[in-house]
């Protein structure tokens, strides 16, 4: 399962609440990653671009496209490792295509599905083209949307007494803060 | 001065090219005016399968185009005559000598051979990471939670990208949070939870193949229903 399919879901499923205020009256773009785009639909027969667009749907009142959208989307310009190699400038100069379309929807938050894209906007665009948005991982424009109840007493005793045999078995332990005293 | 002619044929062609692509393709340039890097190094797409059908096999594969490229694959995509580049970019990639692969492409992928994940982390340091980090989760407003780890009966295994762990740990909080919200039952591994290919960028088919086949292997051990790469 990949991480649309996950995040649909527990939104549809509704086991995840979301607090459409967190967003509101931002406007939002999203990015299509060359990986679950065009390269999925060519090897599995099916690209998430539908996926991406309900999610992000699901949080943020107002999202435009970038132009061109979907499977003639531009890449960010870090695809195939090129964020890990050593040609900054090329991939900086590959970027300035993504950097106009965002920069033409005048979208202030920017959604990444993607590690590798989430890094090349935020680390790389951003500054280097001067644009004034905030990046999110999708997951992370998720994770910031939800409404958190804590759990009730019964689930946190038991999740407590499997975290200290899991942390037991494996030879893990934590200073404690209260019991530490300084070296003579 | 003489030169020795160069042969043309599938099996002579290392990038695996058939000669006919030089038909095939009618140079009509929509890959190299949809690319974004046409002009780095002089080169583009539609010079590369040129090259690739004339058998300059070396030049390419010893070029920095195939590295330049960010195999979006979207010169293949408009491409009116289904000429498979994206292919024939990676097959370039994996052909290149291994310690002439640029940047820590190569490096990672066999670190993660050895050691599980592309950056080397040992394995005490993950588990002590996951457990101060879920003590903090705690402490932010999330009573109970804890990193499940090797839990057998999970029915979501997660893999991690390793960057996240080694320099932006609190970036795994997100998909917590969202574990957390939806009381899933989920896990990770101790051992090779790497989520991040780095033989797909290398065109190491084979470390490639040992990576997945290892996170399968951890999925079955505890019998998940669902296994996730959030990448």
């Amino acid at each position: 399962m990949n991480v649309f399919e996950l995040m649909m879901e527990y939104i549809k499923e509704g086991r995840v609440k979301i607090d459409r205020e967190k967003f509101a009256g931002k406007l939002a773009t999203v990015h299509d990653p060359c990986n679950y785009g065009r390269k999925s639909e060519k090897t599995f027969g099916h690209g998430y671009y539908d996926e991406i667009r309900w999610i992000t749907d699901q949080i943020c009142d107002t999202w435009v496209d970038t132009y061109p959208t979907r499977e003639n989307n531009f890449c960010c310009g870090a695809g195939g490792g090129a964020w890990a190699m050593p040609y900054t400038n090329e991939r900086l100069y590959y970027g300035r295509k993504k950097a106009e379309q965002i920069a033409d929807t005048g979208a202030e938050i920017v959604v990444a599905p993607c590690h590798n894209c989430r890094d090349q906007i935020m680390k790389g665009l951003t500054k280097d083209f001067d644009l004034d948005i905030e990046t999110f991982y999708l997951w992370e424009l998720l994770a910031e949307s939800i409404i958190v109840e804590p759990w009730n007493e019964e689930e946190v005793e038991k999740a407590h007494k499997e975290s200290e045999e899991q942390w037991e078995r494996f030879g893990v332990e934590l200073e404690d803060e209260d019991e530490w005293t300084p070296p003579e | 001065m003489s030169q020795e002619p160069i042969k043309l044929g599938k099996r002579e062609s290392k990038l695996r090219v058939d000669p006919k692509w030089a038909d095939v393709c009618l140079t009509c340039g929509t890959c190299a005016g949809g690319c974004p890097v046409t002009g780095v190094d002089g080169m583009d797409p539609r010079k590369a399968v040129r090259m690739a059908a004339l058998g300059l096999d070396d030049e390419l594969i010893n070029s920095r185009f195939p590295w330049v490229c960010t195999l979006c694959g979207r010169c293949e995509r408009a491409c009116p005559m289904g000429v498979e580049i994206l292919a024939m970019m990676r097959k370039a990639r994996g052909l290149r000598e291994r310690d002439k692969v640029p940047g820590p492409i190569h490096k990672g992928t066999m670190m993660s051979m050895e050691r599980g994940n592309n950056l080397g982390i040992p394995y005490d340091d993950w588990l002590f990471l996951l457990a101060d980090m879920s003590k903090e989760m705690e402490d932010e407003g999330f009573p109970g939670f804890y990193v499940p780890v090797d839990k057998v009966g999970a029915r979501v295994i997660s893999t991690v990208n390793s960057k996240e762990p080694f320099g932006e740990p609190d970036d795994m909080k997100f998909w917590w949070k969202i574990y957390y919200a939806a009381h899933e039952s989920w896990t990770v591994s101790s051992e090779n939870w790497e989520g991040v290919t780095w033989g797909l960028f290398g065109g190491d088919d084979e470390s490639m193949k040992e990576q997945a086949r290892r996170v399968l292997e951890n999925g079955r051990k505890v019998k998940a229903e669902v296994l996730l790469l959030p990448e």
